[in-house]
């Protein structure tokens, strides 16, 4: 017989109270456990996000005007006496001091070019920098590999009658694995097929390696073929029209980044398009702010039943403190008597609530998440989960514990 | 010096709002030897139970102290006047104050809870008393298996399972028939046999003459027997 034991037998002959308990701080806990984990997976994806979906800044020339638009970059076809970004240009944006925290360095020549009667914006591109930069992409097809290989978007291949399309999707739904990987996009089109692999352009005859599902993004409408070509096609030999720049970055100083960039290129403008990332996490830090709101309120709501629950069992046990102190228990016996009462029912109660929240946030994460994101289990969680269970636990019925002790024994052997 | 020594020891209850205050003791003195087996009479509501929580050290006195073994019980620290009661003190209270989801076994080890004994020599001790009130063979059974006079005799083991110096008992018969409450008295009768310094309420004259002395409380005084 130990203190522990008489706590372990109260809690036993009170079980229904104790599961009671138990189910009410797993609520709390589960609550607060399930709305961190959402918002940190959010947050995480947001972060990958930042890292993957292309550029973050980009550098043009500075003072350019005129008729063709590349998200939101203007592109002359004119050309006026501005300096022109050149090909040294993007080798200096990679000697930056915080050359480590850029991930890719994409560099671009764009012009317009006719095809086949149809204007066509054209844009050289580096493929292999290109296709990182661009992971959204899916192409139909595959990757450009050689000097006379082009990947042509969406509209642009319908326009130009180079794609077909492969039926009606409702209806064809039993179709090979692979091939419905690649062809099917995030925004709805319809399956199709390239029926004319070759491309005349500015004269010279080029390969259609690849389509573009739509992308909902100007690139829907354009052409991309190797930069060198381009350059050589638009008689523009080391010329670039644009520098898209990707930095590793969630937290990182992309300020700093575009003030190093700034001070290499004097002659370009250097900005920062963070913007829809950015409206995103705000609107997570709004909903972490809002689930923290909702998590303490939960807290609260446990601890004042744990405080209720715990007086009037206590009460209940007047009597029996009271034989307890008569008998020779010190007040801090009790104390520690009950608190491990509280103890066990805080512990169980945190771990079924750490459980329960975990469970709650991979079901939930579909429902908030864009991509496809695991939710790690985290140690510290777990410990967080049990600490804040025994913290609840104790802080609520830590008063009628301590009155309970510090009642006169004759009392309360005397009260029945 | 005797065994207990209780030295004008006087007690006014606050009582409730809008009630005077009542005093229940006013200047009781009163001395207890060693293995001395004591019974306390009087009246009901003349204050017994008053004086022998106070004696019990769980009920300060208005004025006045009392010692027990040389010790001057209402000087100690709250939770050193807990380990006194521990290890001098054993109580029997009326309705026997059991832990009902507690065994036979279990009430007699709970003031061995907070020793750090090791556990088997916790269990032989309790055994050992068990025995010694004859519920040996009743060790795995809940206070409500047992008779009312098994309860009285498990009470009983609970308060010596400490060996304590002194026993204290509130009607511990009261609460039973003739017989049982017979049953019980015998324990008592043998453990003061024994050497037990015993000190017992009881409003059983019967009971009480089988006592060494019997000390009679009426209106807050001691009518007679105070000393030997
Ligand atoms: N805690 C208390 N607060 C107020 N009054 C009390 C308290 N304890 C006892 N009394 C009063 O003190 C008086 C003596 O009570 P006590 O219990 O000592 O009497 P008793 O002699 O043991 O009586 P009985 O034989 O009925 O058990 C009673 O009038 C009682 O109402
Ligand atoms: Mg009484």
């Amino acid at each position: 017989m130990r203190i522990s034991s008489i706590a372990f037998a109260n809690l036993k002959r009170r079980k229904g109270k104790a599961l009671f308990l138990i189910v009410g701080i797993a609520i709390g806990i589960g609550t607060a456990i399930a709305l961190v984990t959402l918002s940190a997976s959010i947050t995480e994806e947001i972060g990958t996000q930042l890292d993957r979906f292309g550029a973050n800044i980009v550098v043009v020339p500075q003072a350019n005007s005129l008729s063709l638009d590349y998200g939101g970059v203007s592109v002359s076809s004119v050309s006026f006496d501005v300096q022109q970004l050149r090909d040294e240009d993007a080798k200096n944006v990679r000697d930056i001091p915080y050359k480590e925290r850029l991930s890719i360095i994409s560099p671009k020549l764009l012009g317009a070019v006719k095809i086949a009667d149809q204007e066509v914006l054209l844009a050289g591109v580096d493929f292999k920098s290109e296709l990182l930069l661009k992971s959204w992409w899916q192409i139909t097809g595959e990757e450009p590999q050689g000097e006379r290989d082009v990947l042509v978007g969406y509209e642009a291949a319908r326009a130009l009658s180079l794609i077909e399309s492969t039926g009606e999707m409702a209806t064809q739904k039993p179709m090979n694995h692979a091939q419905m990987d690649s062809t099917s996009p995030s925004l709805e089109a319809e399956p199709f097929k390239i029926i004319q692999p070759r491309l005349l352009i500015a004269g010279s005859e080029h390969r259609v390696a690849g389509v573009l599902a739509p992308t909902g993004a100007p690139d829907d409408r354009m052409v991309f073929a190797p930069l060198t070509q381009v350059q050589a096609m638009l008689k523009k030999p080391g010329e670039l029209s644009v520098i898209e720049v990707s930095a590793l970055c969630k937290d990182c100083p992309v300020a700093d980044i575009v003030a190093q960039i700034a001070e290499r290129l004097p002659q370009a403008r250097v900005s920062a398009i963070q913007q829809s990332v950015r409206a995103r996490t705000a609107t997570v830090e709004r909903l972490t702010r809002f689930a923290t709101v909702v998590a303490a309120l939960v807290l609260v709501i446990a601890a004042l039943m744990i405080f209720t629950s715990m007086t009037a069992s206590i009460l209940e046990r007047t009597k029996e403190i009271g034989v307890l102190r008569a008998i020779g228990f010190r007040k801090s016996h009790i104390i520690k008597s009950l608190l491990i009462e509280v103890g066990v029912i805080s512990v169980i109660g945190g771990l079924l609530g750490w459980a329960a929240g975990m469970l709650a946030s991979v079901i939930a994460l579909p429902y908030f998440a864009e991509t496809q994101i695991a939710i790690p289990i985290r140690a510290e969680l777990l410990v967080g989960a049990l600490g804040a269970g025994l913290l609840v636990g104790i802080l609520s019925s830590l008063y009628p514990i301590i009155s309970a002790a510090r009642r006169d024994p004759a009392e309360s052997v005397r009260a029945i | 010096m005797s065994f207990i020594v209780i030295e004008a020891v006087s007690k006014t209850y606050q009582a409730a709002a809008g009630e005077a205050a009542v005093t229940v003791l006013e200047e009781v003195s009163a001395e207890l030897e060693a293995s001395e087996f004591v019974c306390l009479m009087g009246p009901s509501g003349s204050g017994k139970s008053t004086l022998l929580t106070i004696v019990g050290a769980m009920n300060r006195p208005t004025t006045g102290t009392v010692s027990v073994d040389g010790i001057d019980v209402y000087a100690l620290a709250d939770e050193r006047r807990a380990d006194f009661r521990r290890e001098y003190l054993g109580f029997v209270f009326q309705q026997h104050h059991l832990l009902p989801y507690l065994n036979a076994l279990e009430n007699a080890l709970l003031p061995l809870a907070v020793s750090s004994r090791p556990t088997t020599q916790k269990r032989e001790r309790a055994l050992s008393v068990l025995e010694r009130v004859g519920l040996a063979d009743k060790a795995k059974r809940l206070p409500n298996q047992l008779s009312g006079g098994e309860q009285g005799r498990l009470a009983i083991a609970r308060a010596l399972v400490n060996e304590p110096p002194l026993l204290l008992a509130d009607e511990p018969t009261g609460a039973l028939d003739s017989k049982t409450g017979r049953e019980v008295m015998e324990v008592f009768l043998t453990l003061n046999a024994q050497g037990q310094a015993i000190f017992m309420v009881t409003h059983n004259a019967e009971n009480a003459a089988l006592a060494d002395r019997v000390i009679h409380l009426q209106d807050g005084h001691i009518v007679y027997g105070a000393s030997v």
